[in-house]
């Protein structure tokens, strides 16, 4: 102890008793050209590492831009369909009706036994000949009479619909397609009659066999269903059990064990639990096939694991003194979990379940196992009624023959990126509300 | 073999006693049956070189190294008569009334108000909020700190400076009313001056509670207590009142490391 501060003194005092320059000759191993060039070369291996990280960070931007600039530029195109213009007399064609009887739940009935498939089919062919009228869906009056109860002073005058070509001439209209129905298109768009529209209905509908009918509502439905179970199940039963293991349980060789199964766990291909929902969940439940309520629980199964990890490291990272100052006012330890440590974890705990729940979200594997690729026209009612997720959609129309589901897959992408960027802000915002520093 | 000087024989009324009390962390003797006897109305000081079981010792006293598992405590630790370890002392109650500061300042991030009355609301002392804002201002005005926060009650009690923190978490074991308070090191994260602030508070607060102190700094021994325990290797050399023990120390061990042969 006694003589470390005798050599300082030494080394500053003795040189500086001498003349001025003799001071920087105290310093002169620093300013050898060995050692000028060494710092040379730890700066270049610095500058060096740092362009690796920027070229690292520059090329997952460029891959992400072209990725999402692929998909919106070809989504675009599947949120419009062609459709034909079609101007329908009201009361021209002798339909009668009210705003009581037109917006009465048998409507669509009464409409139909008036006649209005034949008086929307008469129209068309007025308007568009009889060949573009033979384009025309053959459900289209269906449009026409949701479009009258929604309003039913249109049965007072003349109005133009917007009604969904086939498919055919949608491909036709872009371009591909036969011949025939190029040059058909090429004549209805030149009369004004046939376009590209905007088509909201795609966020309404559900799936169809048509491109020109199909709507994503049906999956979306589905897969915020399917995300509240997982949710629902997977982040309380994963918090409970990483407070548990981390705050409570005794460190031995049971406990060991679990800890290396939940890693297995969350390391275990998504397909497996699909398997395992097969074989378990639709056993006790043979007849919720395709619901989201299975599809649910199957994910939550996979999400779990990664909450409990990402849970058990929040709370590692939590200060031991927080602990020991809140034990010695005299919290129980069930006070310290709830009023300290909890919270502080939170943040982290919340970044795992995001991680998790995208995952969930993306998932396609283990729901196609469960029968949730089942065709469903109609959007799912509750947690038990058939339905289908996003990703299955996708993966369904990516599937499809005719040219018109390509431009729909990539809107169906889009709304799955935007409702993962949706719920990512979301739980960003609920971390940031929650992160606490110390 | 422990030394206690007959002076300190005299005291009656021990707060807190220590009999035979030996720690082990796993299978090694952290501390080797140590005997103590706390006075109610002295500051007692634990003093010795790095390493010798002081803080451990300290923990016993309010059962902190219950907190650790692989920790034993043996032999048989009382607070006015009454066995710490039995069943009828509850863990909860026993650390209301042993409160306990720690050599890192440990403020919770939470405002400064809730830091002081976090203790007091689990407890049920503060039902009404007057009644809590009562207590948070007697226990930062004990604290010396009042004047410093009373118009930032909401600011979050780690924005304070590392001093401030520490006189928080002094003031934070005071709002429960505890009879004793331990208190880790104190002052060795802190500057000469933030140091000098604690040393006066634990002077004005000697004789409501019993303080008992451990640090590392043999002047700060000297500075703020009225009794000293030096501890060497696990076990308690001497035991006596500190202006003894610093000029007229009987064991050759505690006179080496007071003169600082060692340590």
């Amino acid at each position: 102890m006694s003589s470390t501060p005798a050599t300082i003194h030494d080394a500053h005092g003795g040189p500086a008793a001498d003349a001025g320059t003799s001071v920087i000759g105290s310093f002169g191993h620093t300013r050898t050209p060995e050692f000028e060039k060494r710092l040379q070369k730890r700066y270049r291996k610095e500058r060096n590492f740092k362009r690796m990280g920027q070229g690292a960070i520059l090329f997952s931007v460029a891959v992400l831009i072209f990725l999402l600039g692929n998909m919106l530029i070809n989504g675009v195109g599947g949120f419009q369909r062609a459709e034909l213009a079609v101007p329908i007399d009201f009361p021209e064609s002798g339909l009668v009706g009210d705003e009581t009887s037109l917006t009465a739940s048998s409507a669509v009935q009464v409409l139909e036994l008036q006649g209005l498939p034949e008086i929307v089919q008469f129209y068309a062919e007025e308007a568009l000949g009889e060949e573009g009228a033979a384009q025309l869906s053959r459900d289209a009056w269906r449009d026409v009479a949701a479009a009258l109860q929604g309003d039913p002073s249109l049965i007072e005058r003349t109005h133009t619909f917007n009604l969904a070509a086939s498919s055919d001439l949608a491909s036709g209209l872009s371009g591909e397609g036969s011949a025939e129905m190029q040059a058909l298109a090429q004549r209805l768009e030149e009369r004004g009659v046939l376009s590209e529209k905007f088509d909201g209905g795609f966020l309404s509908r559900s799936d169809a066999t048509s491109p020109q009918q199909v709507g994503i509502w049906g999956a979306l439905k589905g897969s915020i269903l399917t995300m509240i179970i997982t949710l629902a199940l997977a982040f309380p039963v994963g918090v409970l059990s990483a407070l548990y293991l981390e705050e409570y349980a005794p460190r031995n060789r049971w406990t060991d064990l679990i800890e290396v199964s939940i890693n297995n766990l969350a390391a275990v291909p998504s397909i497996i639990f699909g398997l395992l929902g097969l074989a378990v969940f639709l056993t006790i439940f043979p007849n919720f096939r395709s619901a989201p309520l299975i599809g649910g629980l199957t994910l939550a199964l996979m999400t779990m694991p990664v909450i409990v990890i990402s849970g058990r490291n929040a709370i590692k990272a939590v200060p031991p003194s927080i602990r020991d100052g809140a034990l010695a006012v005299g919290a129980s330890p069930l006070q310290v979990v709830f009023h300290h440590v909890l919270p502080l974890a939170l943040p982290g705990m919340l970044t795992g379940t995001i991680i998790g729940m995208a995952r969930a979200l993306g998932e396609t594997a283990p729901l196609l196992l469960i029968g949730m690729r089942a065709f469903v026209a109609t959007p799912p009612d509750g947690f038990t009624s058939p339905a289908t997720v996003l990703p299955v959609q996708i993966f369904l129309w990516s599937d499809e023959i005719d040219r018109g589901f390509v431009e729909r897959t990539s809107a169906a992408i889009v709304i799955l990126l935007l409702f993962l960027l949706l719920m990512n802000s979301f739980a960003i915002y609920l971390r940031n509300k929650f992160e606490k520093t110390w | 073999m422990t030394v206690i000087h007959d002076s300190i024989k005299k005291d009656r009324d021990a707060k807190m006693i220590a009999r035979d009390v030996s720690v082990f962390y796993g299978a090694k003797k952290a501390i080797d049956e140590v005997s103590i006897d706390i006075a109610p109305d002295y500051v007692t000081a634990f003093i010795g070189p790095s390493g010798c079981g002081k803080s451990t010792f300290l923990r016993c006293f309010n059962r902190m190294n219950d907190t650790i598992p692989v920790a034993k405590v043996t032999g048989c630790i009382e607070l006015d008569g009454e066995d710490i370890h039995s069943s009828n002392m509850d863990v909860v109650q026993l650390r209301a009334r042993v409160g306990m500061v720690f050599q890192k300042p440990n403020p919770f991030p939470k405002s400064i108000y809730d830091n002081i009355a976090y203790g007091p609301k689990i407890h049920g002392l503060g039902e009404k909020k007057a009644d809590l804002d009562a207590i948070v201002e007697r226990s930062l005005t004990r604290a010396g700190l009042w004047g410093e926060v009373k118009d930032r009650l909401d600011e979050s009690g780690t924005a304070l400076s590392g001093g401030q923190q520490q006189r928080l978490c002094i003031a934070r074991a005071i709002a429960v009313d505890p009879e004793v308070i331990l208190m880790d090191e104190p002052a060795s994260a802190l500057d000469p001056i933030a140091t000098a602030k604690i040393e006066e508070l634990i002077d004005e607060l000697s004789g409501r509670y019993a303080i008992v102190i451990v640090t590392h700094s043999m002047q700060q021994a000297a500075r703020v207590s009225q009794r000293t325990a030096f501890f060497h290797l696990g076990k308690m050399v001497e035991y006596g009142p500190t202006d003894d023990i610093f000029t007229n120390p009987i064991e050759e061990r505690t006179q080496d490391y007071i003169t600082g042969r060692y340590g």
